[in-house]
């Protein structure tokens, strides 16, 4: 059996400000295969963000442990968490969060500049991969939220990442919209074997998931 | 915009520091080249304004009946009285002379243009011939007052675009043009010096230095015994004309510090410039630097790349600085070109040491701060 892509046993992570303390996750055991689609539910403030960013090494658990593809992620450098984040896991947020001063394509091309990758077309291929290759030379405000999303998501996916963890993609987006990021998510899944962790708040989002784990007050519900 | 914070305050350094190391210089220059070993003034005589203090005409015999090794050791003692007139624009001291010494003063250096000037018997007469023209001038406004003769050099001349018989005036006396000599004598203006003593109404034979001129032979030791010898008799101070520079830089000490303490002033401004425009700019691009953490870049890539981009504002603001720098020295002496701005290897060197140095210290706060960022929360939030 080969072990899973992500896996996190005993979880914790408590906030501290100053003498403020927020526990937000407790004992969280997650795995996530290979591949896997896994979709996260929860009420608001239950911690899933909170989770997601400890998954994606940019936040560090207040206690327990993380694997990643079998290494535990406690022992890493600063250096290495960013390597991991780099070469592993493509992040899709809910406010897109593309850098507004340069085009689609440019915004793209950043990512794969940090990430040191130089293959050919590589850029061009992702902007395919989400319908978008006649969008490239467009600034992110020239394009609609739905388009917006679609450079996000080709942002996360063009150097094949192992994990796209997307924090409500479809959060800011009509139902049309919504839909059809949904449909591009289930593809890129289908045709490129990667893993997804995705938050949402709808049922009809979750569906296109493998599996849904519920979350309540920091801890998962269903196990 | 922090750029050019950057090079205004390396250009006001080195225009400073250039300004008052090149007029130092150049005054000390002009006095070096005078054909003489030892300056004697008095001790309240003051090098800046080159006022106060007189010495007397009974000072000099002292000096010329000194010996050393028993033989006489001093050939000659060349009075300077001094005096300011304003050419050019600018307060001018006016070294009143004897004809017979302003070979001393001369050198090798050619009359461009003109001729030397005759003096006075003596200062009493002198006085005498200005308070009766200006007695007579009062009475007719048509009367011819035999001027105040005058020989300047040539970078005045050429300053204030004077020649020879160009008519101007000394306080309320009228002067003449009489000569104009290659620049490098002691003084700019020079006056005949009883003359000079009678329009300001003196009527004896004082001075405010004395060149002296030793006998030739003399090792600087000698020299050295001379000038205390001279200090011993007179009770004036006396240097070695070749210290000058060194004396004329201690006292102007103060000025010297000023100077450094408003360039560094001016620095500890700039790198306050460039540090909050580096803070402003870490905020500002929380959410961008956010982004590139999640794309993968370790936090060391964005210190590297704070520090950098300040580094290179200041590069940037050094180098316009340095040429800033050029060009202001080329308006001061277009416009006041009797100024002198010396611009050296050295203070360029330094210059560009402080503003790379002082880039590299004023990044690393916004540096720390762009490390300290919570990568999640700018994700977000709005
Ligand atoms: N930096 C922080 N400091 C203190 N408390 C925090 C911090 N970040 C999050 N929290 C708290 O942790 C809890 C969980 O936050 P989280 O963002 O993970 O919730 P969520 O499940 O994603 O909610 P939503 O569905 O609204 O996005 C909240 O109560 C929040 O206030
Ligand atoms: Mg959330």
């Amino acid at each position: 059996m080969t072990e899973a892509l992500i896996k996190t046993c005993g979880l914790c992570k408590t906030f501290r400000n100053g003498r403020l303390e927020t526990p937000v996750l407790h004992d969280i055991d997650l795995e996530i295969g290979r591949g896997e689609f896994v979709a996260i539910m929860g009420p608001s403030g239950c911690g899933k963000s909170t989770l997601m960013h400890i998954v994606g090494l940019m936040l560090s658990a207040s206690s327990g442990e993380i694997f990643i593809d079998g290494k535990n992620a406690a022992d890493f450098s600063d250096g290495q968490r960013a390597r991991v984040r780099r070469d592993k896991i493509g992040f899709v947020f809910q406010r897109f969060n593309l850098l507004p001063t340069i085009s689609a394509y440019k915004n793209i091309a950043v990512a794969e500049r940090i990430r040191g990758h130089k293959v050919d077309g590589q850029v061009d291929r992702a902007l395919a991969a989400v319908g978008m290759s006649d969008k490239g030379r467009f600034k992110p405000g020239q394009l609609s939220i739905g388009q917006q999303q679609r450079i996000a998501i080709a942002r996360a996916i063009s150097h094949e990442p192992a994990l796209v963890l997307a924090d409500e993609p479809t959060g800011n987006l009509d139902s049309g919209n919504a839909e059809r990021i949904l449909e591009l998510f289930s593809e890129i899944h289908r045709e490129r074997k990667v893993a997804i962790m995705m938050i949402t708040h709808s049922e009809a989002a979750a569906s296109v998931a493998d599996r849904v784990i519920h979350m309540a007050d920091g801890r998962i519900s269903n196990a | 915009m922090s750029v050019l914070a950057v090079a205004i305050a390396i250009t006001l350094l080195l225009i400073l520091v250039g300004l008052s190391n090149g007029t130092l210089n150049e005054v000390s220059g002009r006095i070096e080249s005078v054909d003489a070993e030892i300056i004697v003034r008095d001790r309240h005589f003051d090098l800046g304004s080159m006022s106060g203090g007189t010495l007397w005409e009974r000072q000099a015999d002292q000096i010329m009946e000194i010996e050393i090794a028993g033989a006489p050791a001093v050939e000659r003692v060349i009075p300077v009285f001094l005096g300011r007139v304003k050419l050019a624009g600018l307060t001018q001291n006016v070294f009143g002379v004897c004809p017979e010494d302003f070979a001393y003063f001369a050198g090798p250096r050619r009359m461009v243009d003109g001729g030397l000037f005759e003096d006075m018997d003596a200062p009493l007469e002198a006085v005498e011939h200005f308070t009766e023209q200006a007695r007579l001038a009062e009475q007719d406004r048509d009367y011819r007052v035999t001027p105040l003769p005058l020989v300047i050099d040539e970078r005045l001349a050429n300053a204030g675009g004077f020649a020879v018989g160009d008519h101007t005036s000394y306080g309320d006396t009228p002067a003449v043009i009489v000569g104009i000599i290659e620049t490098g004598v002691a003084g700019r203006v020079f006056a005949p010096i009883n003359m000079l003593r009678g329009v300001n109404g003196i009527a004896a034979q004082t001075a405010h230095m004395f060149f002296v001129k030793a006998t030739p032979g003399l090792d600087t030791g000698n020299l050295q015994l001379l000038a205390e010898e001279i200090e011993t008799v007179t009770h004036r101070a006396a240097s070695l004309v070749a210290n000058y520079g060194q004396i004329l830089s201690a006292n102007f000490r103060n000025l010297t510090i000023f100077v450094s303490l408003v360039s560094v002033i001016a620095l500890v401004i700039c790198f306050l410039f460039i540090l909050v425009t580096m803070y402003t700019m870490v905020l500002e691009r929380g959410r961008e630097i956010a982004i590139l953490q999640s794309l993968g870049a370790a936090r060391w890539t964005i210190l590297r790349q704070t520090i950098q981009e300040s580094w290179l504002l200041c590069s940037l603001g050094t180098v316009l600085g340095i040429l800033m720098t050029y060009g202001a020295r080329w308006l001061i002496q277009t416009m006041q070109p009797l100024m002198t701005v010396e611009i050296r290897p050295f203070w360029i060197g330094v210059a560009v040491l402080i503003g790379i140095g002082g880039g590299a210290i004023s990044a690393m706060y916004p540096g720390y701060l762009a490390l300290r960022h919570d990568p999640v929360e700018a994700l977000s939030f709005d």
